[in-house]
């Protein structure tokens, strides 16, 4: 249990890490001087400070948001996989509840974009909504397959049955999982080929255009939310996709873990060097690969099993 | 691991037909025939057959780095147009893709059972031959029409080595002469298309 709590712990307090980590590799990459790892939280330690302001235009939803946004993505964190043997784990929850809890916090975000009368506000809401409807039949579907491997549909239970004994015969049906999650993480995340997290241009932006009107505390809550999300899945990532490392000590699990999500930040900071953002409209086209991958792990899972 | 190589060699068909630049579409042609020769090898050395293990091996020297190489130089050198915009839309190839793989899944169902011990991977081979063909003809232009062409040469490849556990030393060598001349060929075709 306390390594249970740990774990959750651990989680939320890293998530901004991973942010810093991967702007300032992002940075060293392109020759600038790098700003430290630790960015985020001095980032959040100042917004913590600032008064928030709230415009009079919008009503009290704005007020409610920002914690709807965090809360649905917190409990998330209480139902991912364990990082030690013999931690406990809930495991009676699948993959589909958390599934639904992401999309909560999503559309509380959509709304939140709506209530602030701006026309940004509006129209980031409509592109998020337009990237997660694509997003979610690709995210049931790899799931789906991810629990037929694994024998169980649960996230919890699958990462240890994965762990405990590897499907060496679908590791075709594995690889195209891999891959289709791997996209979705970077789309949900808002990650470079489908949005760019830091630029303010009116034309490109999808999840900064939603937040414009925050400031303070409410922004605190929205940008932890963000960072959260990445830390759900990178984990679901970490531990459905490269199950090691589960079996040793808890000190050494610990060590694998981190280094395993140091990996998953150092690919993604490289997929943003390397490619540019797409246009709006050839977003499906990306995620088409995404569905199509997710399609063919799950006939390649009845083809080249038996 | 071979069904792992399997799993890349089919991917890598997948983003070649999503792909709109030819650069980009060469760089997917290298790393298919790289897991090609890769397969060809692990497939040898399980089978302990010499003469596939040699195949794979020119396989990877000809096939992902000299004729990548040749392409790219000769379509820089006539200037070749590397912006190619496949005709068929991406919301019907992602309807396609999984109706293609589904129907030759079913179609290599009954002989199956007739062949060896990589029969599974024979439905791979059939459906990636289709899908090569969905690249050659979504394309209108020259250039990566051969490029589908190649990718298909590829795909019979696989098929000769998991149904009949790899053709004749002899054809096979033949068949990488009949390839370098087929390029020289293209160096011709893409002098045209440059021009005009």
């Amino acid at each position: 249990m306390i390594l249970y709590i740990f774990t959750i712990l651990f989680l939320l307090f890293v998530s901004p890490l991973l942010l810093g980590i991967i702007k300032s590799v992002k940075m060293f990459l392109l020759y600038k001087k790098p700003v430290s790892i630790f960015q985020p939280y001095y980032q959040f330690s100042k917004l913590l400070i600032k008064e928030s302001i709230i415009s009079t235009e919008s009503s009290h939803i704005t007020r409610v948001a920002p914690y709807l946004v965090l809360s649905p993505l917190v409990v998330v964190l209480f139902f991912l996989p364990p990082i030690f043997s013999g931690a406990f784990y809930v495991g009676f929850v699948d993959a589909f509840t958390i599934i639904g809890l992401i999309s909560l916090s999503t559309f509380f975000l959509m709304l939140l974009g709506l209530d602030s009368g701006n026309s940004f506000g509006g129209i980031g809401s409509s592109r998020e909504a337009f990237i997660s409807s694509l997003v979610e039949p690709a995210m049931v579907l790899t799931v789906f397959c991810i629990g037929l491997m694994a024998k169980d549909l649960g996230i919890a239970n699958a990462s240890i049955n994965l762990s405990e004994h590897f499907p060496k015969e679908y590791m075709a049906s594995y690889l195209f999982s891999g891959i289709s999650f791997f996209i979705l993480l970077l789309a949900e995340n808002g990650r470079l080929p489908v949005d760019n997290p830091e630029t303010h241009l009116e034309l490109t932006m999808v999840h900064e255009a939603m937040i414009l009107d925050l400031s303070g505390f409410y922004l605190l809550l929205i940008e932890l939310a963000s960072s959260v999300k990445f830390v759900i899945f990178s984990s679901m990532f970490v531990s459905l996709f490269m199950p090691f490392g589960l079996g040793f000590s808890p000190l050494i699990a610990f060590v694998i873990f981190i280094a395993k999500m140091v990996f998953v930040a150092l690919l993604v900071a490289l997929i943003e060097v390397n490619g540019a953002k797409l246009r709006l409209f050839k977003v499906p086209n990306l995620l088409g690969v995404s569905i199509v991958l997710a399609f063919l792990s799950l006939i390649s899972f009845y083809v080249l099993g038996n | 691991m071979i069904n792992f190589s399997v799993g890349i060699f089919l991917a890598t068909f997948i983003v070649a037909i999503f792909t709109t630049r030819f650069f980009r579409l060469i760089f997917w042609y290298g790393l298919n025939s790289f897991i090609l020769g890769v397969l060809a090898i692990l497939i040898g050395i399980e089978d302990a057959d010499k003469a596939l293990i040699v195949s794979g091996i020119i396989t990877i020297v000809l096939k992902a780095f000299i004729i990548p190489y040749v392409l790219k130089f000769i379509s820089k050198k006539f200037s070749i147009q590397r912006d190619i915009d496949p005709s068929v839309k991406v919301h019907f190839n992602i309807m396609l893709i999984p109706a293609i793989i589904v129907f030759t899944f079913y179609l290599t169902g009954p002989f199956t059972q007739m062949l060896g011990v990589h029969a599974n991977f024979v439905a791979i081979a059939i459906s990636a031959l289709f899908l090569s063909l969905i690249l050659m003809i979504e394309h209108s232009c020259v250039a990566p029409k051969i490029i589908g062409f190649l990718m298909m040469e590829n795909s019979l490849f696989l098929l000769g080595v998991t149904s009949a556990g790899g053709m004749p030393m002899f054809i096979e060598i033949g068949m990488f002469f009949d390839l370098m001349m087929a390029i020289v060929i293209v160096n011709l075709l893409l002098k045209e298309e440059g021009i005009r």
